[in-house]
């Protein structure tokens, strides 16, 4: 995946502090550069790319003061932990992932206008399938053209029982209903999938806490386009502060983005990003681990592989 | 310090070295990719603004940092004003002339606003008393021929389609002659959004485009894509040259729809990713999710919202 090339880039440029002999503001500098090069050109938020140049320029300065500590060591450890802090959310991830069975557990799906909602509902719902549990889905799109037969249809393809209406057009009212539904129904993981929106039109975003406050979901999953720039901060943090964001999946990995503007969602929705959509059929989805991620960026060992499919 | 501030800003009439200038470049920098401009092209940017300003003369009192901002600005200017400019009302009735539809294909990745804004120029058309008919190409992705179908059914105007699972090139092929059999005027082509990797859906889009030669190909990006959109469009591009079956009759992007400009506050780089990696022209800006909601770039209200 592409966060791989990204964790390359940053071992990479920190293999310029190993290398060379003594380590001056210049070597610094320059180590720093590739980082925040590499950094921006992932789309990592710039405010975010600034702050994390600075600290560890400050931590440096600070190692100069302390004698007899080891500086290489020292700044290594700085842009680790920087980028640590970035990825995790302080909310541990396969508490989120674990879900339980037996009893209804409602999942809506939020984020803006083709982040990929409607295709990641149903890899949610039949990546849990495969797990013993019995997914049902519901569509509370009644806005965009065709919403319903997309979800019908992949549904259909996974053999998961699903919700809708082509005339109702409030998107609480089918919500509410599907859940109810498929609760008497025994399902234990009922997952609403809603229209896309952007936090510049307040209407969609009332009707987005509509429908959160009629199906009261256990967790409410943002899902966030892969390729997504500097707007990715402004728009999750609105999402966040309208309804309870507590996870995010990451789509469209499969692409050449490197899924910067991401890390700025987990900041910005403190919430952490617990699958990647890998590609548009149903099984292009895999768990993502924020830990494995740091633990490798830690080790600065093998970049390949830390998601487990 | 405050005297070395006055002196520095100050240039007078000492011709302007690359130190003189580096500072207030960084800062724009930093700026155009706070407004979501791609890493590589605002470093292009202020790179080719340094080297036209080192060695210039500044009148006394003029800012370095003022000078460099109005030669970026100038700069910005001149990417986003289009070199060629295509008038589709007017190369619509000319094939009307001749008796053929005006065929515009729609392309571009995933999610970005291809199928809605497909049916917004439809609108746009019908408004301009052109006679249209939309092509369900995308046979791939879920409920795709059924949004088509309900926008066609709001505009009032017909769908040719074959379902799902169909030869993409093929439904646009029968979609051209049925359109000049109706005796419409345009022909809209939806296509299934590809990531500019997929190197198999890739050909097949270059497929469809050399078997159909339409008169336009529109290249459908979204406003809110990061560094991602240079790559996008210099892999359209390169693709649908490299793959065309004919080297010399390739065509390539001929203009950029950019869509969800309502999403992204000032933040309007990619804009200008998109315009300086391909030299396409913007012709036009989605704002929005209603048939209204289609509009002209504005080039200064952009370079305005760029350097604010
Ligand atoms: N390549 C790739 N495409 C994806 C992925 N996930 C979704 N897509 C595609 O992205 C496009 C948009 O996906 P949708 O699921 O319709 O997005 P949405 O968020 O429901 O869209 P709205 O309901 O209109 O807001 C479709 O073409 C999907 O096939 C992914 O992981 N990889
Ligand atoms: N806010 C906003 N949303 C838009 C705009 N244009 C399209 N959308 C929305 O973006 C989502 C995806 O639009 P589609 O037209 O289905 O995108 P597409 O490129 O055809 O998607 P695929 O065919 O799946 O690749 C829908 O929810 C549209 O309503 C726009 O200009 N502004
Ligand atoms: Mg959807
Ligand atoms: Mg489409």
């Amino acid at each position: 995946m592409v966060l791989n090339e990204l964790g390359q880039k940053i071992s990479q440029a920190l293999s310029m502090i190993q290398n060379a002999e003594t380590i001056d503001e210049k070597v610094l500098d320059a180590c720093l550069k590739e980082i925040v090069t590499a950094l921006l050109q992932a789309d990592v938020n710039v405010r975010l790319v600034g702050k994390l140049r600075d600290n560890v320029k400050t931590r440096a300065n600070n190692a100069d003061k302390g004698a007899g500590l080891n500086k290489r060591k020292i700044i290594e450890k700085a842009v680790v932990d920087e980028l640590s802090s970035m990825l995790s959310s302080g909310v541990d991830e396969k508490k989120l992932v674990d879900l339980k069975k037996g009893q209804p557990n409602v999942i809506m799906f939020v984020g803006l206008q083709g982040a990929g909602k409607t295709t990641t509902c149903t890899k949610y719902g039949a990546y849990y399938k495969k797990k013993g549990f019995k997914p049902a889905l519901v569509c509370a799109d009644t806005f965009r053209a065709g919403a319903f037969d997309q979800l019908k249809q992949n549904a259909t393809k996974m053999s998961i029982p699903f919700y809708g209406s082509y005339t109702e057009t409030d998107p609480a009212v089918i919500a509410a209903k599907g859940v109810e539904e498929f609760k008497k129904q025994n399902h234990d993981l009922i997952i609403v999938d809603t229209s896309g929106r952007h936090k510049q039109e307040d209407s969609l975003f009332e009707e987005m806490r509509q429908v959160s406050a009629m199906t009261k979901p256990d967790l409410i999953i943002f899902v966030m386009d892969g390729s997504i720039g500097q707007a990715a901060e402004d728009q999750a943090k609105a999402f966040k502060d309208t309804v309870e964001v507590g996870a995010v999946i990451l789509t469209k990995m499969d692409g050449h983005a490197k899924g910067g503007g991401a890390l700025s969602a987990v900041a910005a929705t403190k919430s952490p990003i617990v699958f990647i959509g890998t590609g548009e059929h149903m099984d292009e989805f895999e768990r993502f681990e924020p830990k494995a991620f740091v633990g490798r960026l830690l080790g600065r060992g093998d970049w390949r592989g830390f998601v487990d499919k | 310090s405050f005297v070395r501030n006055i002196t520095t800003s100050v240039v007078g009439t000492a011709a302007l070295t690359r130190e003189d200038i580096v500072p207030a470049l960084q800062g724009l920098k930093k700026k155009l990719m706070e407004r979501n401009v791609a890493e590589g092209i605002a470093e292009k940017v202020v790179e080719s603004v340094a080297a036209n300003l080192e060695g210039q003369r500044l009148g006394s009192f003029t800012r370095v940092s003022s000078a460099v901002r109005s030669a970026v600005e100038s700069a910005l200017h001149r990417i986003l004003t289009p070199r060629r400019s295509i008038d589709i009302l007017r190369d619509i009735a000319l094939a009307k002339a001749r008796g053929k539809p005006y065929t515009i294909v729609f392309v571009g990745v995933n999610g970005v606003g291809k199928s809605t804004n497909l049916a917004k120029i439809a609108y746009w058309l019908l408004q301009n008393d052109v006679s249209v008919m939309i092509a369900a190409c995308d046979t791939f992705r879920s409920g795709a021929v059924e949004q088509l179908k309900t926008h066609c059914a709001r505009l009032g105007v017909p769908l040719y389609e074959r379902g799902y699972e169909k030869d993409p090139a093929k439904v646009a092929f029968e979609a051209q002659r049925a359109a000049e059999r109706n005796h419409k005027d345009v022909l809209l082509v939806d296509t299934a959004g590809r990531m500019q990797d997929n190197e198999p859906l890739m050909r097949a889009l270059s497929n469809l485009i050399t078997v159909n030669s339409p008169d336009l190909v529109l290249f459908v990006g979204e406003a809110l894509v990061g560094n991602d959109a240079v790559d996008q469009l210099t892999k359209f591009n390169q693709r649908l040259s490299d793959l065309a079956t004919d080297a010399a009759t390739a065509h390539t992007i001929d203009g950029i729809l950019l869509t969800k400009f309502d999403t992204i506050d000032d933040k309007v780089g990619a804009a200008l990713s998109m315009v300086y990696t391909s030299g396409a022209p913007i012709m036009f800006v989605g704002c929005g999710q209603t048939y209204v909601d289609l509009k002209r770039l504005n080039v200064k209200s952009v370079v305005r919202s760029l350097l604010k």
